[in-house]
């Protein structure tokens, strides 16, 4: 009788409570869209004002810096790289660079590029490795032996302490031979290494062999099984890199 | 119910976004058109960072970093004209559509391979899918300096038609080189 009426009323209120609170949270999500909604507007209306006002000419110089009348000197350089790396990017559009697989440490903007069906370039993202494409029988001669050029050149220059004497190459430029120490208990040990680039459309050697002198310790040998290990599954630079951290930590 | 209002909202933010980034695009590229600095400015511009820039770097990027990265976009720049003989004057490139996964993009090249000139005009349609990038060109249309000769307009023809870019510069290469051997023998029998 009575209890059960009671239970029904409770019952009944607490359903009703809970629509509210479901009513009140549908409602605040919508004002929540709604309010993006009227902020995405009004940026969106910001930058077509500042894009109309570009077309007519009339946002010079000034737009380049946040308040100062005259573009600050680091704004001058900035623009400078961003206008060489479009040109570079014309030439990659154009077809006009050379397929050959490289390891190239310098601007992170080379990318990797994929040939696609049309024959042209695209971007594939990644940094720090190059896959390029010939235009024509010069360019493919001239630019394996650049390209490993400025590779040796690259990484005695950021590895000066770590590699030693130069890097020899062959003919076909696919073959690269250098010395670099390692360090254990306080003493170095020369490690050779080939690397085999035997995939002219991958950036990463095919084949890798290290051989240390034999008065080398035992324990180095797992070191040069992790090298190996590490330059066929990362570009040479950032192989480099991951020692000199190695090193660093006290390894 | 409540669900398609929602829908609308997200629907209108998706779009939004995408117009924002569009805009963004068209009012960097515009910004990095509209200014021109020249050499002089630009060393000018390395003394004085490299001045102003005293104590240890709290930014990322130190004026030296930035000196080293101009001077070895430029040294690449330099070898590519160098090597393809190919010399772009003039580029520039209007945003016409950006959404997450295409980009449309209208592209204006002026520039000479050798002593032949040329100017390009074309679209470019990037589209992105999982990990690689692909991209078409269409709308391709050229316009050469030695266009009366019928050869050529046969072949810029031809390559209109296919849109293979990397064909036109490939061959242009080569006859602009032939064309210089050319013009060098004949003027030696003068």
């Amino acid at each position: 009788g009575v209890f059960t009426h009671l239970e029904m009323l409770e019952a009944r209120a607490h359903e009703a409570a809970v629509q509210q609170e479901e009513k009140e949270q549908e409602e605040e999500k919508l004002a929540g869209l709604k309010a993006r909604v009227e902020e995405l507007r009004l940026r969106r209306d910001e930058l077509q004002a500042k894009v109309d006002l570009q077309q007519k000419g009339q946002l010079g110089k000034e737009g380049v810096v946040s308040d100062a009348a005259q573009p600050s000197a680091r704004a001058v350089l900035e623009w400078k790289i961003k206008s060489v790396k479009a040109m570079l990017q014309v030439f990659y559009l154009t077809g006009n660079v050379s397929r050959f697989a490289c390891v190239l440490p310098t601007a992170a903007f080379w990318g990797l590029l994929d040939v696609q069906r049309t024959g042209m370039p695209g971007w594939s993202g990644g940094w720090g490795h190059c896959t390029l494409r010939a235009a024509s029988p010069t360019l493919m001669d001239s630019l394996p032996s650049f390209a490993f050029q400025k590779l040796s050149l690259s990484l005695q220059e950021h590895f000066s302490d770590q590699i030693e004497g130069t890097l020899q190459r062959n003919s076909l430029c696919n073959l690269l031979v250098f010395n670099y120490n390692v360090s254990s208990k306080s003493e170095t040990f020369p490690f050779k290494v080939r690397l085999l680039y035997g995939d002219l459309s991958c950036s990463l050697p095919t084949e890798v062999v290290i051989s240390c002198t034999p008065d080398a310790p035992a324990s180095l040998a797992e070191t040069a099984a992790a090298h190996s290990d590490l330059f066929r599954r990362v570009a040479l630079h950032k192989a480099f890199r991951s020692f000199g951290r190695a090193e660093e930590s006290g390894d | 119910m409540d669900n398609s209002i929602c829908q609308v909202y997200e629907d209108e933010i998706q779009s939004l976004e995408e117009e924002i980034k569009l805009l963004a695009e068209k009012y960097e590229d515009g910004q990095q058109e509209s200014i021109f600095f020249s050499d002089e400015e630009i060393l000018m511009s390395i003394k004085t960072f490299q001045k102003e820039f005293q104590g240890p770097s709290k930014r990322h990027e130190s004026p030296s970093d930035l000196k080293a990265e101009l001077e070895s976009v430029e040294k690449d720049l330099s070898f590519l004209m160098k090597f393809t003989g190919i010399q772009f004057t003039s580029h520039s490139k209007k945003t016409l559509e950006k959404t997450r996964n295409r980009t449309m993009q209208k592209h204006r090249l002026k520039g000479n391979c050798h002593s032949l000139s040329f100017q390009l005009e074309f679209q470019l349609l990037e589209t992105q899918n999982k990990e690689c990038v692909s991209a078409v060109i269409t709308d391709l249309s050229i316009i050469m300096d030695s266009g009366e000769d019928s050869d050529m307009r046969k072949f810029v023809s031809s390559i209109e038609e296919h849109g293979n870019l990397l064909t036109f510069f490939r061959s242009l290469s080569s006859y602009a080189e032939w064309y210089e051997h050319r013009r060098c023998t004949f003027l030696h029998f003068k």
